[in-house]
């Protein structure tokens, strides 16, 4: 059998090594250790620089008040601003894909509006996203907004999903298993 | 085990043992695949918000998981290889981290299939995503070290290195989406899961997946080591073969 070969020879990791460990012996030994605290200062320095750098100029997006509060991103500048849909503010406009709507302060993970929370007018052209207008979703909006009209002119629409899971009967024990509403997701 | 059949006890060699084991664990895995796919497709709930389309979880977050995993393996055996200068720790570093972007890989994968209906996007330039696509880069610039280094020695040292340097981007990938804004949901698994973010039910299945999905890594890597093994003695053999 091909694996007695293997046993019976002197193991071949070991001629290698031999050679290998001969060839490099009056390098590497001396520089071994220089070389792991080399390793690992550039380790820490690469992490550090990743969180230093990071947030400062990278803002994923902004909350409604975030960018209420902030006359600086009114210029018309492209930026992503989140929040949730405002009960009762979607409009449509007839026979097109035009939409109107309203985003205000959602808290992570809770669903619908922060109570009192301000609104922010938003506008958009195109097919929205399958879970927009489920009170679980947090909405990204990417666009500019639009001082003139005093609306946010949406290009774009992200959802983001709660970082937690659970079934329609967990979340609602009065809903019986197979209803209807079990797919309200579409999927 | 027919390997072992008719021999003498005492000359059972450890080769044969891990032939054995590789045998074994092929078999467990494919059981433990097919009641995972069970479990997540008849057994798990639907969940209330997304739908269907959470069931990719049971595989996006053990994959993404395993990789971390293998790329672990493969910094503690670049260690092992910078200090002991043996094959064999070479061997396990190279193994894990073929492995590991093979996980990674899947991770990505699973990840935008389950953001397209969910995000409405693909892909997003976001801290999570960014994070683990560059971890995607280091570990193939580590595969791909090995190819063009000047000397098999060389390759072995300069990608050892990498494989160290390169796992410091897995604890930002692991945190990152609590660190910045992500678009990406928080971790439900480790140090900094949040409480009750998964249902009972659900995370007795992502746990059943993910020893399922250790049991793939754990048979990936015996037959990729055991692969190297036959490479190198091939290697050996072509050099003794020339120099007589």
């Amino acid at each position: 059998m091909q694996s007695d070969n293997y046993t019976n020879r002197p193991s071949d990791a070991a001629i290698l090594l031999d050679t290998d460990a001969e060839e490099e012996r009056s390098g590497w030994r001396s520089n071994r250790t220089r070389l792991i605290i080399l390793v690992g200062v550039i380790a820490l320095a690469v992490t550090y620089m990743v969180y230093a750098a990071f947030p400062g100029n990278t803002q994923y997006f902004v909350s409604v008040s975030e960018f209420l509060d902030d006359p600086k991103l009114h210029d018309g500048q492209t930026l992503r601003v989140a929040g949730a849909l405002a009960p009762d503010t979607f409009r449509r406009e007839d026979g097109s894909a035009s939409s109107r709507f309203a985003l205000g302060d959602k808290e992570l993970d809770v669903p619908g509006l922060i109570p009192g929370s301000r609104v922010m007018e938003a506008s958009y052209v195109g097919v929205l996203p399958d879970l927009f207008f489920n009170p679980h979703s947090e909405i990204i909006l990417e666009g500019s907004y639009d001082a003139e009209n005093a609306v946010f002119t949406t290009d774009n629409i992200l959802v983001k999903c709660p970082s937690k899971y659970q079934s329609l009967q967990a979340e609602n024990p009065d809903v019986a298993p197979g209803a209807a509403g079990a797919t309200q997701g579409g999927y | 085990m027919a390997a072992t059949a008719g021999r003498p006890a005492g000359k059972v060699s450890w080769q044969n043992a891990v032939r054995d084991l590789r045998l074994w664990l092929l078999l467990l895995t494919a059981v433990l695949t097919l009641v995972n796919g069970y479990l997540i497709f008849m057994v798990a709930p639907t969940d209330a918000v997304l739908g269907h389309v959470q069931r990719i979880f049971y595989i996006h977050v053990p994959v993404s998981i395993l990789s971390f995993l293998g790329f672990l393996v493969c910094a503690l055996a670049g260690i092992g290889y910078l200090i002991r200068r043996t094959e064999r720790w070479d061997r396990v570093a190279h193994a894990s981290a073929e492995v590991g972007v093979v996980f990674v890989t899947l991770a990505l994968v699973t990840g935008m299939i389950w953001a397209r209906p969910v995000w409405n996007a693909w892909w997003q330039w976001e801290p999570r995503l960014t994070t683990t696509l560059i971890l995607w880069f280091i570990y193939v610039a580590y595969l791909m070290i090995r190819q063009y280094a000047p000397t098999p020695q060389q390759g072995r040292t300069w990608s050892a290195v990498v494989g160290i340097i390169g796992f410091v981007d897995v604890p930002i990938v692991y945190y990152s989406v609590q660190w910045w804004q992500s678009i990406h949901p928080r971790q439900v698994i480790g140090p900094e899961a949040a409480e009750g973010s998964l249902e009972p039910i659900m995370a007795q299945i992502l746990v059943f997946s993910l020893i399922a999905t250790l049991a793939l890594f754990a048979y990936l890597m015996l037959e990729r080591v055991g692969l190297r093994g036959i490479e190198d003695r091939l290697s050996q053999l072509r050099r003794e073969g020339n120099t007589n």
